[in-house]
């Protein structure tokens, strides 16, 4: 089987300069083609930028962009994921990831998990996605969306592998933070991810494409170290931290069939347990059960029983 | 490690060649997006400024910095030296602006009054302090103008987060490299960067008076109050936690304190919400977007 080669464009995207960055795309597309590549992996928000704020809104494409169709127009024989700020007709903002491929919107993934948390601020600007789908492509195996904190949610890389995607590809915009001397790597996010990512090629016996934006906005830097991890959860390639670059690499895709045979975890996954279970946890947090791990006397869809108030006298004698 | 010249608590030491692009990185960036190619900053002699100084060079070259040196009359001679080290090693641009003409014009000298009238002569050590640090402000300012350059902040985590610092003073800045570091990581980073002995080992002071020292004047030593600022900040721990772990419980209270204290020198002012869209509230842009840079 022919190799398939994946360029991996690990870019810093001018912040809110939606045509400057739709330029790169197609210079980088080129450059791709020109290499060999099948498939071009660009970072989230690699159209736009990251900290878009209000910006977001100027910015936003709806699927029938013209821009986004000159985009897809570039792909004859070759598949793409970009990523940008989608907006729908009902004028919802998503953060979505797009595989284009034969000049077609072959499919996009709308970010599922949206961090409002620490540094992150996104359900304040951005909608979240309610679709996990695999699809197939022209590459031959089924390919699996998601975009930075959908990986950090265990069922989205189960889900996606489940539905028949062998290539599960990540494209982020990861701020590095904490650079403790201890970290393996000297950088915990990066060391985070790239543990995260070993594990689940590993859990899914499946690639896993992990494509992360270098560059800096306001006050964080993202950190880049893009990966292609093969089904043994062993890396095939890692890209060098904050450096920009388009990367082209290798893959075997008859490694799924090889890691699948000998570890046949997904042939052995219980996807009907897992239903069965989820149903009876959110039937218990609804209410709508009683919950096994509850205090006994709490009221429905509630874990804990507010102590029960001790007997008053009522007489007012001593 | 160079532990000779100074003390790093195991937990704080960072990856200092990660520290070094990702700072470069930011400070090519911060002034890339304002549409500048310079930078421009106050000098001391102290390690703070001499390392945001070395990584500024490092960042974009040290053809492209203006230091400035801002000495009131009674600054130490020995500081002035340390700075002029600097710029000698450096090999950047450098002026001196003597402030003391500024700082007297207002509050005064040798019983002849200044702007302010007689109460300026009676002004105490700290409120000139304060003022001295918004004429180097002033003036940074000015020069970020001729020099065409913007104003990169100098202040550490630590006197951030203690409120060691001077509100429009020295810690006005167009961004600031090394806000995020601890004064022993400013150390560690210091060594690894080429900043001279001398100045990494040198007890840090505000220089408001001679023999004025950061660490005497407030009863603590910078690696101890680091290692509690981080395990308290960025650990999350709380004072009774912190205690648990074998700080002092006079320290755990005095920092816990001065840093709820100091919460309104790190946030901008807060404006009267009136109108539909207010700056910082629900009108929420990046700093620098298409159409923000001068250039």
């Amino acid at each position: 089987m022919q190799p398939l080669r994946i360029a991996l464009a690990q870019i810093a995207p001018r912040l809110g300069a939606l045509d400057e960055n739709l330029e790169r795309h197609q210079t980088l597309l080129a450059e791709a083609r020109a290499g060999g590549a099948g498939l071009v992996v660009f970072p989230e928000l690699g159209l736009t930028g990251y900290l878009l704020q209000d910006l977001a809104a100027e910015v936003a494409m709806r699927l029938d962009d013209p821009r986004l169709g000159a985009l897809a127009a570039e792909t004859a024989g070759l598949s793409a994921v970009v990523s940008f700020v989608e907006e729908s007709a009902d004028h919802r903002l998503f953060i979505a990831a797009a595989l284009l491929e034969d000049g077609q919107i072959a499919h996009v993934h709308r970010k599922l998990f949206l961090p409002t948390y620490g540094l992150f601020d996104e359900r304040r600007f951005f909608a979240a996605g309610d679709l996990l789908r695999a699809i197939p492509s022209r590459l031959g195996p089924g390919i699996g969306l998601a975009v930075c904190e959908d990986f950090w949610h265990l069922a989205v890389a189960q889900v996606l592998a489940l539905d028949g995607a062998q290539i599960l590809i990540n494209v982020s915009s990861s701020p590095g933070r904490d650079l403790a001397a201890t970290n393996e790597v000297g950088l915990g996010t990066a060391t985070s991810w790239r543990t995260l990512m070993r594990t689940y090629a590993q859990l899914t016996t499946s690639f896993v494409v992990f494509v992360n934006r270098v560059g800096v906005e306001e006050s964080i830097s993202f950190w880049g170290g893009s990966e292609v991890i093969g089904p043994d959860g062993a890396a095939v390639f890692s890209a060098p931290f904050y450096d920009d670059g388009l990367y082209l690499v290798d893959i075997d895709l008859a490694e799924i069939r090889r890691s699948r045979i000998g570890l046949p975890l997904l042939r052995d996954e219980r996807p009907e347990l897992q239903v069965r279970e989820l149903d009876r946890i959110v039937a218990e947090r609804a209410g709508l059960a009683s919950d096994s791990t509850a205090d006994p006397d709490a009221a429905p869809g509630l874990d804990v029983a507010p102590p029960v108030p001790a007997p008053t006298s009522s007489s007012g004698r001593p | 490690m160079t532990g000779a010249v100074f003390e790093l608590p195991t937990e704080l030491e960072i990856d200092a060649d990660i520290a070094r692009r990702v700072i470069a990185e930011f400070i090519r960036g911060q002034l890339r997006q304002a549409g500048f190619e310079r930078a421009v900053l106050g000098l001391s002699g102290g390690i703070d400024s001499a390392l945001v100084a070395f990584l500024v060079a490092e960042a974009i070259g040290a053809d492209r910095l203006l230091c400035v040196m801002l000495p009131y009359r009674t600054s130490s001679p020995a500081s002035r030296a340390d700075a002029e080290e600097v710029v000698r090693r450096l090999g950047c641009s450098s002026e001196l602006v003597d402030i003391s003409a500024m700082v007297d014009g207002y509050y005064g000298r040798d019983a002849v009054p200044g702007a302010l009238g007689s109460e300026g002569l009676e002004a105490a050590p700290l409120r000139r302090g304060n003022f001295m640090a918004r004429m180097r402000m002033a003036v940074l300012y000015d020069r970020s103008v001729t020099w065409g350059g913007l104003v990169v902040g100098t202040g550490n985590k630590t006197e951030a987060l203690i409120g060691y610092t001077t509100l429009f003073g020295d810690s006005a800045c167009a961004f600031n490299p090394i806000g995020d570091l601890y004064k022993s990581q400013v150390r560690q980073l210091a060594a690894a960067i080429g900043v001279p002995d001398a100045i990494i080992a040198k007890a840090p002071s505000a220089d408001l008076w001679p023999g004025q020292t950061d660490e005497s004047e407030a009863g603590f030593s910078y690696p101890e109050l680091d290692r509690l600022l981080f395990w308290l900040i960025d650990k999350r721990r709380s004072p009774e936690e912190l205690v648990g772990k074998g700080f002092a419980p006079g320290l755990v209270a005095w920092a816990t304190r001065a840093v709820a204290g100091a919460e309104f020198k790190r946030q901008v002012p807060p404006i009267a919400k009136l109108g539909p869209r207010t700056a910082g509230v629900d009108y929420l842009y990046p700093r620098r977007r298409p159409g923000s840079s001068r250039s």
